[in-house]
């Protein structure tokens, strides 16, 4: 037999033993934790057709209160379960940055307040209230993070078709600044109004207070405060450098991968119609063998040229000029020879002769001249052993004495 | 142009080639370091426009259209996609990655969009590779390959199209 009310441990037994029915109305709800009433009656029958253990609406609303119905129809969670569940299912939704504002608000009100109070029985509730709100911070914070972490990670991988990448790519932008920008603000410890600032300011104030205060009893109070900021602070610096260092870049990353992903679906989805995908491509050059000079260029030079090709082509020679040595005219020496009837000295008749016509007598010419011996007409004669020198311009000779004239037939 | 670099044949045969140069290549700096000349250099002898930043240069035409190009960017965004698809982060496989030549076309192949790919130049897929080897776009070795860093103006290109488009659908 059931007992009339319900203890914790009721209410945990059933969160139990309902564990998968729980998580669905908790996934069915999101944001705002309200779900249609048809749906909600859905998800009791699927629920209790599939399992043994049965849930009714009744236990639900009035016994457990895990929801009830408002005045449109709708079953809303109750609050009190929201934060629980959540922590349960390691599942948070987005709080706005405006949220945390708030939180923040909170804190900086205590704390002007504090820092006026005189009654120690004001302060130790004020303590306790900013320790209070403190932690509820960093936890919202905490699931925040965690819950971007999480998103973002899925937003990474989750692609059907290609509306998915403008999809990822809103979500992007949507959370980079809705919720990092402003996050980041809150905690960035260079602005004077940062939660991060003020509890810095905290930290010096407690620090201070723990050791002046008066009363043993303040000085635990305070002790509570500074031990509180300095986990805070620590546990923001981890946050801030969660958001910052990991979350945004990889939200960038996302969203610019994305685009690039989008832009080749497009390139793909209209291959065939390179005028609907509007950008150009590169137009890169191919390999070229032949000319090094464009085809403007070309034209030009070519009708340039043309001017020129009615003219035919003249061959120009250069002849090189021979230096052709003057030879004595051997006839009309032997003429002369004949008409001096008898020359006693013939080779010095020779340079005689040569001499009366020319100023350079060398071997060549000599010879020409010499070799009148050979003639049938002429008549040698030869006696005397000894010889006499004749100098030409390029030899010296050593010459006999000879006579030579005309045959007598002659 | 007052003065060639030493480098001056290398640059112009590799740029006129149709091929990629990159950074820590020297002749890329010493084609830094003279940009504007080699602007008009290549505007005056070729009419091709030298594209250069601060770590890849290449030279476009105006004449015609590439269809090489256009399988080039075929194959990659397909290959993006599968990669993609795969829960992959394709920008870290395809900027740092090496890819295994025989895995990748069956990849490729396994993809609905196979069916477009086997009709470009992609189909003959070793030859392929090596086209864009010698244009410096990837780096193959012994049945692997591996982008440049030239393949970031192809990225480029898909994200000057999402813009287009994003443009012309708020326009609508």
């Amino acid at each position: 037999m059931s007992n009339l009310t319900l203890s914790g441990k009721d209410i945990l037994r059933f969160l139990s033993t309902h564990y998968e029915f729980v998580q669905s109305a908790f996934a069915a709800g999101k944001p705002h934790f309200m779900i249609d009433s048809d749906k909600f009656l859905r998800l009791i029958h699927d629920y209790n057709a599939k399992n043994e253990s049965k849930i009714s609406l009744y236990r639900l609303t009035s016994e457990v209160k895990l929801c009830r119905q408002l005045s449109t129809g709708e079953y809303k969670l109750n609050r009190n379960y929201i934060p629980f569940l959540e922590y349960l299912f390691n599942d948070f939704v987005l709080n706005l940055p405006e949220t945390l504002k708030n939180r923040y608000q909170a804190v900086f009100n205590h704390f002007t307040a504090l820092k006026t109070e005189t009654s120690s029985f004001r302060i130790v509730l004020l303590t306790q209230e900013i320790i209070n709100v403190v932690e509820d911070f960093l936890s919202d914070i905490e699931g925040q993070t965690q819950r971007l972490l999480r998103d973002t990670e899925a937003l990474k991988v989750n692609v059907g078709n290609h509306s998915a990448f403008s999809i990822r790519i809103q979500r992007a932008n949507f959370w980079i600044d809705e919720y990092i920008i402003p996050l980041n603000a809150i905690l960035d410890k260079e602005r004077a109004d940062s939660i991060v600032n003020m509890i810095i300011q905290l930290q010096h104030y407690a620090n201070e207070n723990r050791l002046l205060s008066d009363s043993y009893e303040l000085k635990l109070e305070y002790e509570k405060l500074y031990a509180c900021a300095v986990n805070a602070k620590s546990e923001l610096d981890k946050t801030l450098s969660k958001l910052t260092r990991e979350l945004l870049p990889l939200l960038e990353r996302i969203k610019s991968d994305s685009v690039i992903l989008n832009g080749f679906y497009h390139f793909v989805e209209n291959i065939d119609d390179p005028k609907a995908y509007i950008a150009q491509l590169p137009h890169l050059v191919r390999r070229t063998k032949s000319s090094v000079t464009s085809k403007a260029f070309a034209a030009e030079a070519e009708f340039y040229i043309d001017q020129f090709s009615y003219l035919t082509p003249e061959i120009m020679f250069s002849e090189a000029q021979e230096d052709i040595e003057w030879l004595p005219d051997a006839a009309y020496f032997k003429e002369q020879l004949i008409k001096e009837d008898g020359v006693k000295d013939f080779y010095k008749w020779c340079l005689t002769s040569l001499e009366e016509q020319t100023e350079n007598i060398t071997l060549s010419k000599f010879f020409t001249l010499s070799n009148l011996l050979l003639d049938e007409d002429l008549v040698i004669e030869y006696k005397d052993e000894k010889r006499y020198e004749i100098k030409l311009a390029d030899a010296t000779l050593l010459m006999p004495k000879i006579k030579v004239y005309a045959k007598l037939s002659k | 142009m007052q003065s060639y670099p030493s480098e001056h044949r290398e640059i112009v045969s590799a740029l006129v080639d149709g091929r990629f140069v990159i950074y820590p290549n020297p002749i890329f700096v010493s084609l830094k370091l003279q940009e504007e000349d080699y602007r008009e250099f290549f505007r005056e002898s070729y009419a091709y426009e030298l594209v250069i930043d601060s770590e890849i240069a290449y030279l476009t035409s105006t004449e015609g259209t590439e269809k090489r190009t256009r399988d080039f960017v075929l194959f990659l965004s397909l290959l993006c996609r599968e990669l993609d698809y795969s829960g992959k982060n394709f920008r870290d496989a395809i900027e740092l990655g090496t890819f295994d030549m025989a895995e990748t076309e069956q990849l490729l192949k396994q993809s609905s969009k196979w069916e477009i790919l086997e009709k470009t130049s992609v189909a003959n897929f070793d030859d392929f590779i090596s086209t864009w080897h010698r244009k410096n776009v990837l780096f193959r070795a012994e049945g692997q390959f591996k982008f440049t860093k030239a393949v970031k103006i192809f990225f480029d290109f898909a994200v000057n199209v999402a813009n287009a488009k994003l443009k012309e659908q708020e326009a609508v």
